[in-house]
């Protein structure tokens, strides 16, 4: 057990991928999940009809399905000849390339690309012998039995990997957030708030487990904030407002502030201290200076008070994790209000904790106090809310899974290839629980 | 959080001409609004507090401007709300007048020809917007002096809001106010 080799964390996201070694503070990469691919071929979309042969993948494996085995002789190499992540953006911006996201919406919706993605990571960039490795991968809530099968098919009939676990990210969030020093014991129960670049979620777990039932999505996420700094960037006529600039001003100077005619009136008094200035550098050597003002308080405003953005979404974020929390099981509901953790890109706005607290907090007071005096006399014990804040929050479910990775009984929840060539791929429809209760 | 209310919904004693509020201004322009004593000496528009005495409804339009523009649904509460949304509108209106090119000097002539304009729609006349949520005046004599009250608050607001938009010594229009001509609250204009 002393020279075991380290698991391979792999999170695949619709933006980026996250891919490391358990036990690791960051992942090793983080790149976009995107491929290039030449010509139109990768137009073929879905995964039914005959996916081309991939590297290292023996002809017999393709059988079945598609046309397969004699075509790939006549194909020579050009199934070799795509890139990933940020050399496919590159690519895809000269000619002879086409650019494809083989996931949506969290789901992988193209497993051919998929592949080929994964294939790439892992001998390309992670530079490891599947052989030798566990893997643990991980998947959205509400992630169909089916696309479990397929991904264990591809990892181990492909690349004939050791063992597999597959997690779901929101888990592995709550897991994540055991560094912060606010967390006294290691629950898997809790509320997370997942926001990247495209939607975000509010994702209740009771002990390990997603309560599927009460998930809540919200269309507003990282690229809305940056559309909306945007549009504040162009009523100013700016010299530059261009998504890359946005969204640079967005990463660096966005905070939360408490109120937001409070905070008017206070660039008002201090503009100095409060009115910054970005310099934009641009390949040929000139540079511009946009001045960056309300848009740092107003821009991550938009997921309390979602009117001043958008027109068909008018539903705050403490009301949407109160509704969650509310459609809940009674029973675990203190545990969900105790631990609502943060995670993803979007959530790492300065207080944006702070104030996603004291909102919920105040709807929950106003609750409590409407019912006592309903009740005519009762006292309620009070409801305890914590949102949690950690320094783990970006690639959280990516941590969450470098830290379940290391343990040492980790080996012992996955599926190990013996196990899946004995009964098949629905054998990881099931996966004990790491981390829940009974392992350290 | 929608959008911020008036904090002048629970004065007492509210004089009402139709559903709107003649609130006591501090301005010394004439008319019929009741005069609040002037700011003391160490205060500005800037850093007076909303508890103060002297604190008057203009204060509140022009601190409130920038947050409400961003909203298009807004419950009114109250006549207090009333003024808080003509005012906002009117602001809006006179913003649209400042061009970023103009100079101190032109600027006040543009917005001041709007404001000292007696030939404006008051609530209940056919061209004014927000007619569904403002009663039109019981009759001539409180219409005329519901005219040279709303003359006073253009007036006033006029002033401040030039003192705003040009603070500093360059002359030149604040690009942070002048970016909110394009914003509409509640989707209306004056």
């Amino acid at each position: 057990m002393a020279n075991q080799t380290p698991a391979v964390v792999m999170d695949n996201g619709t933006g980026y991928s996250k891919l490391g070694f358990a036990g690791n503070d960051s992942p090793s990469f983080v790149f976009p999940t995107a491929i290039a691919t030449k010509g139109v071929g990768g137009g073929a979309g879905g995964s039914g009809s005959g996916r081309p042969a991939v590297a290292n993948k023996p002809s017999f494996l393709t059988g079945g399905a598609g046309p397969g085995g004699h075509l790939s002789g006549k194909r020579g190499t050009e199934d070799l000849d795509f890139f990933i992540g940020d050399e496919a953006l590159a690519a895809s911006a000269g000619p002879g390339y086409g650019l494809h996201y083989p996931i949506r919406h969290g789901q992988i919706e193209n497993w051919d690309h998929m592949e080929r993605f994964w294939s790439n990571s892992i001998f390309k960039y992670l530079r490891v012998e599947p052989e030798d490795h566990y893997f643990l991968l991980t998947e959205p809530p509400l992630n169909p039995p089916e696309n479990r099968e397929n991904t264990a098919e591809i990892m181990f009939e492909s690349f004939n990997c050791a063992g597999l676990y597959i997690a779901v990210q929101a888990v592995l969030a709550l897991a994540a957030s055991w560094t912060s020093s606010k967390v006294q014991d290691r629950s898997l129960t809790g509320t997370v708030i997942d926001s990247g670049e495209g939607v975000t979620h509010v994702i209740p777990v009771a002990e390990g487990y997603v309560i599927g039932s009460s998930i809540k999505s919200i269309p507003i996420a990282g690229r809305d904030i940056t559309y909306f700094v945007q549009s504040l960037l162009r009523d100013r006529g700016e010299p530059d407002s261009s998504l890359k600039t946005a969204e640079r001003i967005k990463e660096e100077f966005c905070y939360v502030c408490p109120d937001i005619v409070k905070e008017f009136s206070r660039f008002d008094r201090e503009p100095e201290d409060r009115f910054r200035k970005h310099t934009v550098n641009y390949p040929n050597g000139k540079s511009v200076v946009v001045d960056v003002g309300y848009e740092r308080f107003l821009a991550p405003e938009i997921f309390f008070n979602p009117e001043i953005y958008s027109s068909d979404f008018l539903t705050p974020l403490p009301n949407i994790v109160d509704t969650v929390i509310q459609t809940s099981p009674i029973d675990v509901r203190r545990g969900l209000y105790k631990n609502i953790v943060l995670s993803g890109g979007s959530t790492l706005y300065k207080d944006f904790g702070r104030r996603l607290q004291r909102d919920i907090r105040h709807l929950v007071d106003a609750r409590i106090k409407a019912s006592e005096a309903r009740s005519g006399g009762a006292k309620s014990g009070g409801l305890d809310v914590q949102v949690i804040t950690h320094k783990r929050q970006r690639h959280g479910p990516w941590f969450g899974g470098s830290l379940l990775g290391q343990t040492p009984e980790f080996r012992s929840y996955c599926h190990t290839k013996a196990e899946y060539d004995e009964i098949g791929p629905s054998i990881v429809r099931r996966f004990a629980l790491l981390g829940g209760p009974g392992s350290t | 959080m929608p959008a911020y209310h008036s904090v002048f919904l629970d004065e007492p004693n509210q004089h009402l001409i139709g559903n709107f509020a003649l609130l006591p201004l501090r301005t010394r322009t004439r008319g019929p609004a009741m005069q609040l004593p002037p700011l003391p000496a160490d205060l500005t528009d800037l850093t007076i507090d909303a508890s103060h005495e002297s604190y008057d409804p203009l204060d509140e339009i022009l601190s409130l401007f920038r947050a409400n523009t961003f909203f298009r649904n807004f419950e009114i509460k109250g006549p207090a709300d009333r003024v808080l949304i003509y005012g906002i509108l009117f602001v809006s209106e006179v913003l649209g007048k400042i061009k970023p090119s103009m100079g101190r000097r032109d600027a006040e002539k543009a917005v001041m020809n709007v404001a000292l304009d007696t030939n404006f729609a008051i609530p209940g006349d056919a061209g004014f917007p927000l007619n569904q949520a403002f009663e039109a005046p019981p009759d001539r004599n409180s219409a005329e002096q519901l005219r040279q009250y709303i003359i006073q608050m253009r007036q006033e607001l006029a002033t401040r809001l030039l003192n705003r938009v040009y603070a500093d010594e360059s002359n030149t229009p604040s690009k942070w106010w002048l970016s909110f001509t394009k914003r509409k609250f509640m989707g209306k204009a004056l």
